[in-house]
C-alpha cells in the first residue's frame, strides 16, 4: 500500500469512528459533517474526498460493524443448546444486545435505510444473508431432530421474524423500552411463529 | 356525503388516492364560522402538503412551497401547525384514518379472516404504490418522531392494527383460526411485515402482484397453521 492511499485509508477509519460515536451521542439528525471533521482530526474537505455525505458515512458505519458482530455471534452460535424455538430466542437476545449498546445509532441506521440511494457497498437492512442463513439452519435443525414441521418456508418465517425484530426498536422511542423489553417481546413473537411450525 | 359512504372494495384505490384529508375534514359538526374557517385552513394545507410530500418527499417539500401550492401564507402554516415536522405528522395521521375507513369499508365480515386481511393490504399496497415518496417519508420519518407527536401517530396506527385485529378476532369465532391465537402480537407482527414489503417497493421495484403473493405466504407464516383443530 502507498503512503498516499495508507493515508487515506487512516482518514477513513478516524472519520467512521468519529461519525459513529457522534451519531450515538447527539443523535444522527443534528450530527453535521463539520463535527464529524472535527472530532477526527481531519478537514471537512477530506471527509467529502472519502463520502458522499453524512447517510454515506452512517451506511459505512454500519457495515464496518458487521464483523465484530459476526465474531460474537459466531462465538455463541455453537453454545446454544435446547429446542430450535429457543435457540432463536438467544440468537436474537444476542443481536439485540449488541446493537442497544448504540441504540441511536441503530435506530437512526433503520430510518435512513427506507430512502438509501443504490450504493452497491451496503446490505440493505434486513436482507443480511449470512445472519438470515444463521436462523434458517436453527430452524433446519430443528427439522432434523423432529422439533420443526417439515417442509416449512424457512425463508418466509426468517423474514417475518426479522420484521417484527427491526419494528421492535420503535419501542425505544414509543416508551422507552430497554433491551430487556426488547428481548422479552422478541420471545413472544418467536413463539406465536413457532407455534406455526412445532412439530405436533 | 360521508367518505365511508363512497367506499366500496374495489373503490378503495380510487378514494385513498382522491383525497383522504378533505374527506376527514368534512366531518358534519356543528361549528362556529371562525373556526370553520380556521378547519377550512387546515385542510387545504394538509391536502397541499402531502401533494408536495409525496412528490418531492420530506426534506426537499418547504413550508413556503406549501403554503404557496395551497393559497395561503407562510404564517397561515405556522398558525396551524408547530413546524413542518408538525403538519408531515398530521399528514400522516389523516392517511391512517383513511385507510382504516377505507378497510372498515372493504370488510366484508362474513368472508374468511385469511382472505380478508390479504385483500385488505393488497388495497392499501394498491393505493400506496403510486404514492411511495410519502410512504418511504413516513416510514423514515417514524425514526425519528418528537415525543410530542408519537401519541397522534400511535393512535392512528392502533385504528388500522385494531381492525386487523378485529378481522383475526371473527376468524377466531368462525372456527377459521385457533382460539388459542395471540391476536394482538399476530397483529402487530402483521403490520410490521406490511410496512417491511415496502422496503421492496423502494429497492427492487416489486409491484402489486408480487406483493400480493409475498403477503399470502406471509399470512401462512402468520396465522394459516393456526387452524382451529379439525
Amino acid at each position: 500500500m502507498g503512503v498516499r492511499e495508507e493515508g487515506k485509508q487512516a482518514t477513513r477509519q478516524r472519520v467512521l469512528a468519529a461519525a459513529r460515536d457522534l451519531f450515538e451521542e447527539i443523535g444522527f439528525e443534528d450530527a453535521t459533517i463539520r463535527m464529524i471533521a472535527q472530532r477526527a482530526g481531519v478537514s471537512v474537505g477530506s471527509v467529502f474526498t472519502t463520502f458522499a455525505g453524512k447517510t454515506e458515512i452512517l451506511s459505512h458505519v454500519m457495515s464496518d460493524r458487521l464483523e465484530g458482530m459476526y465474531a460474537e455471534l459466531d462465538r455463541v452460535a455453537p453454545h446454544l443448546r435446547g429446542h430450535a424455538v429457543d435457540r432463536l430466542r438467544s440468537i436474537m437476545a444476542v443481536h439485540y444486545s449488541i446493537e442497544m449498546r448504540r441504540q441511536r445509532l441503530f435506530v437512526a441506521y433503520i430510518g435512513a435505510s427506507f430512502s438509501w440511494s443504490a450504493d452497491q457497498t451496503v446490505i440493505p437492512l434486513g436482507q443480511n444473508v449470512r445472519f438470515k442463513g444463521m436462523l434458517a439452519d436453527i430452524l433446519l435443525e430443528g427439522m432434523a431432530r423432529g422439533e420443526v414441521r417439515d417442509g416449512i418456508d424457512t425463508d418466509m418465517f426468517v423474514e417475518v421474524l426479522l420484521a417484527a425484530y427491526i419494528w421492535n426498536y420503535r419501542l425505544i422511542s414509543r416508551e422507552g423500552a430497554d433491551v430487556t423489553r426488547l428481548i422479552d417481546l422478541m420471545d413472544r413473537q418467536i413463539g406465536v411463529l413457532f407455534d406455526g411450525v412445532a412439530a405436533r | 356525503m360521508s367518505s365511508a359512504a363512497l367506499l366500496t372494495a374495489s373503490g378503495m384505490k380510487k378514494t385513498m388516492k382522491h383525497s383522504p384529508i378533505r374527506a376527514i375534514a368534512a366531518a358534519p359538526q356543528p361549528m362556529t364560522r371562525r373556526a370553520l374557517a380556521k378547519q377550512l385552513t387546515r385542510a387545504k394545507l394538509l391536502e397541499a402538503a402531502r401533494e408536495m410530500f409525496a412528490t418531492r418527499g420530506y426534506e426537499a417539500a418547504t413550508v413556503r412551497d406549501i403554503a404557496a401550492a395551497a393559497g395561503l401564507s407562510t404564517g397561515a402554516v405556522f398558525a396551524s401547525f408547530a413546524d413542518k415536522a408538525d403538519l408531515f405528522n398530521e399528514v400522516i395521521v389523516a392517511e391512517y384514518e383513511f385507510m382504516h375507513a377505507s378497510m372498515v369499508a372493504a370488510t366484508d365480515e362474513g368472508a374468511p379472516a385469511r382472505e380478508t386481511l390479504l385483500h385488505l393490504l393488497t388495497l392499501a399496497y394498491e393505493s400506496y404504490l403510486t404514492q411511495i415518496r410519502l410512504v418511504q417519508a413516513a416510514l423514515s420519518f417514524c425514526w425519528v418522531r418528537d415525543l410530542l407527536s408519537e401519541p397522534r401517530h400511535m393512535a392512528a396506527v392502533e385504528l388500522v392494527r385494531g381492525h386487523l385485529a378485529q378481522v383475526l378476532q371473527r376468524g377466531i369465532d368462525s372456527g377459521e383460526l385457533s382460539p388459542t391465537l395471540d391476536i394482538r402480537l399476530t397483529s402487530e407482527m402483521l403490520w410490521e411485515t406490511y410496512l417491511s414489503n415496502y422496503r421492496r417497493v423502494i429497492f427492487e421495484g416489486w409491484g402489486q402482484e408480487a406483493l400480493r403473493a409475498h403477503m399470502a405466504n406471509q399470512l401462512d407464516v402468520l396465522i394459516s397453521e393456526r387452524k382451529a383443530a379439525a
